[in-house]
């Protein structure tokens, strides 16, 4: 990394990392701490598909495969992509949008320093008697509250993150509100920056109705309340309810930002505006307002009145819209642009594909009667995986490579990123794509043990896990090269990329936009779309 | 159109205390976790000190905050974005009440009259809980807690609600008078609102004495559960409130804010007017309707 | 009468959130929020003493079971 002495960087751990207020430093905290959860969740899939490598129970116990499935979930969702996201956030919003910093410097602090602690709390459990929670990631009681001591831990740590959360999302939404350069308007932001700002707003609607979920568990399990017992008049569907509804704003939490991505590197390789910018918009938004009115078709098959099984169907088949919309935009963004096929872009059309292959069997999943069928089948797993693995990650893994150049100043190995690309997504299909067929057949979710005739399929899955799983390793290596050393980056690393970000030098300096003022809307990638 | 002045946006260069409260709440669960689980590993006192080391990060916090402000390093933009961070904050906050008010709501409309056998819970109630009518306020269909009575509506709820709708009468007479720049009236009034939550969270506590006494405990089924939790949770947000409003006291007298430049107390009597709206809700759904 | 009060509630909410709507808006001047929290609070108090005042009738009883008079 360049070291100029104007940089003002300050000395020393404690100073440049534990005490900092700068959103670079922030952004790169939470990406690093994000790769450590991926790491690890991923360690944990590695147990999972090892012991579903074989029928029969091969290597662990299966209270501890369940504790592997929930801990994977929670480490993958809460630790990984979010983090990854409010990483990315922090890194590029202030920058695309022409701020100083984030709105809110030393709250921006406290939301990364709590992740560490609350993720030890979580994982601490699997070192505590009766070992972690084993109940799934959902924490559906009353499997969940049989659990030993990890409740209140579990619980805990949920409440933590959703404060790091909360207030990660406050940042965001102020900054976006009222940091913004004098003449950039709402119409005038990067599509990344949108899908953040509605994200945000997601989270914050969302995160509280969670930490009361988690806290009606914890007052059922240590102080006898009846929120989910049926015997003193509650119910545990109410549990459900509450989750999803939690749950469902959840999902686009995740994939929202994604989105926002893939929106910046299209028109950059395409060497086109992206088509639709408006109409991008306004699905973004659509999809949020759906996400709030749809989130029982997670319960199809737990009992509810035919009229409510009716409604949440259709509401949900009607985020295919929107969704549809995203879609057509990004082709229409390539139809006849002058393409080159960079890491970046090869990762964002993996994505276009491989997340609408998710998108389609979530469709089909949509259909209530199909659902009985589907339902805590491996179906499910590999439709939530597609869109998140290919899509999620892999919306990351691009966002990484596309602004990599910019936050380390040097340019990755094309090759490499390439050989990267092409390992990961061949063994993700591998990985993913027999699990469709295994859930049609029947084969059911967060099993240890299945019948064998769903060894085949199996074997070939566990295989793709373990090539997918040693990419990622590879991916280090790949980014710590780049880091390191590597060709010298241009200010604009892709010749001619639109956007603020782009305009900085790279590496971009410690502090950027500080002579806060007016912007060359030119430079920006709608900056003249009205 | 973005509303930042051209000036320098205040960023500061150290935090030194996001560390300290991420300290003291992992602390604070880690010893109140220990205690669940009656371990005897760890005293409660490590949730004390957890507790002790966060109202210390706030009272550093807070301190440098108010010092900046006075000192006149934020400009409109900075205040803005404190506006924003608190608008966005009570939305969550409505949101976390929401989700209790949601229990409440589906416990009522949906599983009670479910487990006492109309519509599709007709052959769960004669199997299962047969002779249960899923009668509203119940402890459920096995009479957990045993039986309890519910509290009288026209006794100490009807003077908590008279006590808070006065004190946000209050504190809006103290608004009214910063406004006007009558410095000792706001203050008189602001003590006065202070005092009226105090009062407030006393007759709270001899209620749930006397609930107690009736057999209505947080164990008593649903309605117990809904109960204790929904005025539980916003008699801390009450507690919180008094402990705001009488820091902004100590402020106003020390000589802090202006007639036209006064966001701290404007953020403080909001959130005691939210308070009060909570309440009310609670005072129509979970005593009278 | 039930829906009266909850009308009503919904109103002395809404009430609360356009002082909010002003609180972030209103830079420095607080004129209008102070205007809609005056409202809110005169709003709420007329609710209470509607409360009152059905309860007193008879319109409402609390819980819709509990205490009816023999006679």
């Amino acid at each position: 990394m360049g070291h100029d002495s104007h940089d003002h960087k300050p000395k020393g751990f404690v100073n440049r990392w534990l005490m900092t207020t700068n959103h670079k430093d922030i952004g790169t905290l939470y990406l690093v701490f994000a790769f450590a959860m991926f790491i690890t969740g991923g360690a944990m899939a590695m147990i999972i598909r090892l012991e579903l490598f074989q029928p029969g129970l091969q290597f662990v116990e299966p209270d501890f495969f369940n504790q592997m499935t929930t801990m994977h979930a929670l480490i993958m969702v809460f630790g990984a992509v979010m983090p990854a996201f409010v990483g990315l956030a922090n890194w590029m919003i202030p920058m695309m949008i022409g701020a100083p910093d984030m709105a809110l410097p030393r709250m921006n602090n406290w939301s990364f320093w709590i992740l560490p602690f609350a993720f030890a709390l979580l994982g601490s459990t699997l070192f505590m008697d009766g070992g972690a929670p084993a109940g799934g990631w959902t924490m559906y009681p009353p499997l969940v509250l049989q659990g030993g001591k990890n409740v209140a831990y579990l619980v805990f740590a949920v409440h933590l993150m959703g404060i790091s959360s909360i207030m990660g999302a406050i940042n965001v939404i102020a900054t976006i509100m009222n940091m913004r350069a004098p003449n950039v308007g709402y119409l005038n932001m990067p599509l990344f920056v949108w899908t953040w700002l509605i994200t945000a707003f997601l989270l914050i609607a969302v995160m509280p109705v969670l930490a009361g979920a988690v806290t009606m568990l914890l007052t059922d399990r240590y102080f006898g309340t009846s929120f989910f017992n049926a015997a003193g008049g509650g119910d545990p569907v109410l549990f459900q309810h509450i989750f999803w509804f939690f749950g469902h704003p959840e999902v686009y939490i995740m994939i929202l930002p994604s989105f926002g991505v893939v929106s910046e590197i299209i028109p950059t390789f395409a060497r086109k505006p992206l088509f639709g910018y408006v109409s991008m918009v306004y699905a973004t938004a659509g999809i949020a307002f759906l996400s709030f009115i749809v989130w029982a078709h997670h319960m199809f098959s737990v009992g509810m009145p035919l009229g409510g099984e009716l409604y949440f169907m259709y509401a949900t088949m009607m985020i295919a819209v929107p969704t549809g919309v995203k879609i057509f935009n990004w082709v229409a963004t390539m139809w006849k642009g002058a393409m080159t096929f960079e890491t970046p872009m090869l990762f964002s059309l993996a994505f276009v594909v491989l997340f609408t292959i998710g998108g389609f069997s979530g469709v089909m999943m949509a259909l209530a009667p199909v659902d009985l069928q589907y339902h805590d089948t491996y179906f499910i797993v590999a439709h939530f995986h597609y869109v998140l693995v290919p899509g999620a990650i892999f919306a990351i893994i691009a966002a990484a490579y596309y602004w990599l150049p910019k936050w380390s100043g040097h340019m990755y190995s094309e090759r490499l990123g390439k050989i990267h690309f092409w390992w990961s997504t061949i063994s993700v299909n591998v990985l993913f794509f027999p699990q469709h067929f295994l859930g049609l057949a029947g084969m059911p979710r967060r099993i240890p043990d299945y019948s064998t005739q769903f060894a085949e399929f199996n074997m070939m899955s566990s295989i793709g896990g373990f090539a997918f799983g040693l990419a990622q390793v590879f991916f280090i290596y790949i980014v710590v090269k780049t880091v390191r050393g590597g060709k010298k980056a241009e200010a604009n690393a892709w010749g001619d990329a639109k956007g603020l970000e782009w305009t900085v030098p790279s590496p971009a300096p410690h502090h950027t936009f500080d002579e806060f003022g007016p912007v060359d809307l030119k430079k920006m990638a709608h900056g003249e779309v009205h | 159109m973005s509303e930042v002045n051209a000036d320098q946006y205040f960023v500061p260069h150290k935090a030194r205390w996001p560390i300290v409260g991420s300290i003291g709440l992992t602390a604070t669960v880690l010893g109140a976790a220990h205690v669940l689980n009656s371990e005897t590993t760890v005293t409660p006192w490590l949730m004390y000190a957890g507790l002790i080391i966060i109202l210390v990060m706030m009272f550093g916090w807070f301190g440098e905050v108010i010092k900046e402000s006075e000192e006149g390093l934020y400009n409109t933009g900075v205040d803005t974005s404190f506006r924003m961070g608190m608008i966005w904050f009570i939305f969550s906050e409505v949101m976390f009440f929401a989700c209790f008010f949601g229990a409440l709501f589906y416990a009522r409309t949906l599983s009670v009259p479910w487990l006492g056998g109309e519509g599709t819970g007709l052959s769960t109630n004669e199997v299962l809980w047969n002779g249960y009518e899923g009668v509203w306020p119940t402890n459920g269909p096995a009479a957990l807690g045993g039986h309890f009575e519910v509290l009288d509506p026209f006794h100490l709820p009807l003077i908590n609600t008279m006590l808070l709708l006065t004190s946000s009468v209050t504190v809006t007479i103290a608004h009214h008078a910063m406004r006007a720049n009558h410095r000792s009236q706001t203050v008189i009034w602001l003590v006065a609102t202070v005092l009226l939550g105090a009062a407030f969270m006393y007759l709270q506590v001899t209620e749930y004495i006397e609930a107690y006494h009736l057999n209505l405990t947080l164990e008593s089924g649903i309605y117990g559960s809904t109960f204790f939790m929904l005025t539980g949770f916003h008699g801390m947000h009450v507690t919180l409130g008094a402990i705001m409003l009488a820091v902004i006291t100590v402020r106003v007298a020390k000589g802090h804010f202006k007639p036209d430049r006064h966001f701290g107390f404007e953020a403080v009597a909001w959130y005691w007017h939210f308070v009060d709206v909570v309440w009310l809700g609670l005072f129509i759904f979970v005593y009278i309707l | 009468m039930k829906y009266v009060i909850v009308v009503a509630l919904l109103f002395v909410l809404f009430s609360l959130g356009q002082a909010l709507f002003y609180l972030v808006k209103g830079k420095g001047q607080s004129g209008n929020t102070v205007k809609f929290l005056t409202v809110r609070i005169i709003a709420s108090v007329v609710l209470f003493l509607l409360i009152l005042l059905a309860m007193k009738m008879g319109w409402v009883v609390p819980h819709g079971i509990k205490m009816v008079p023999a006679g």
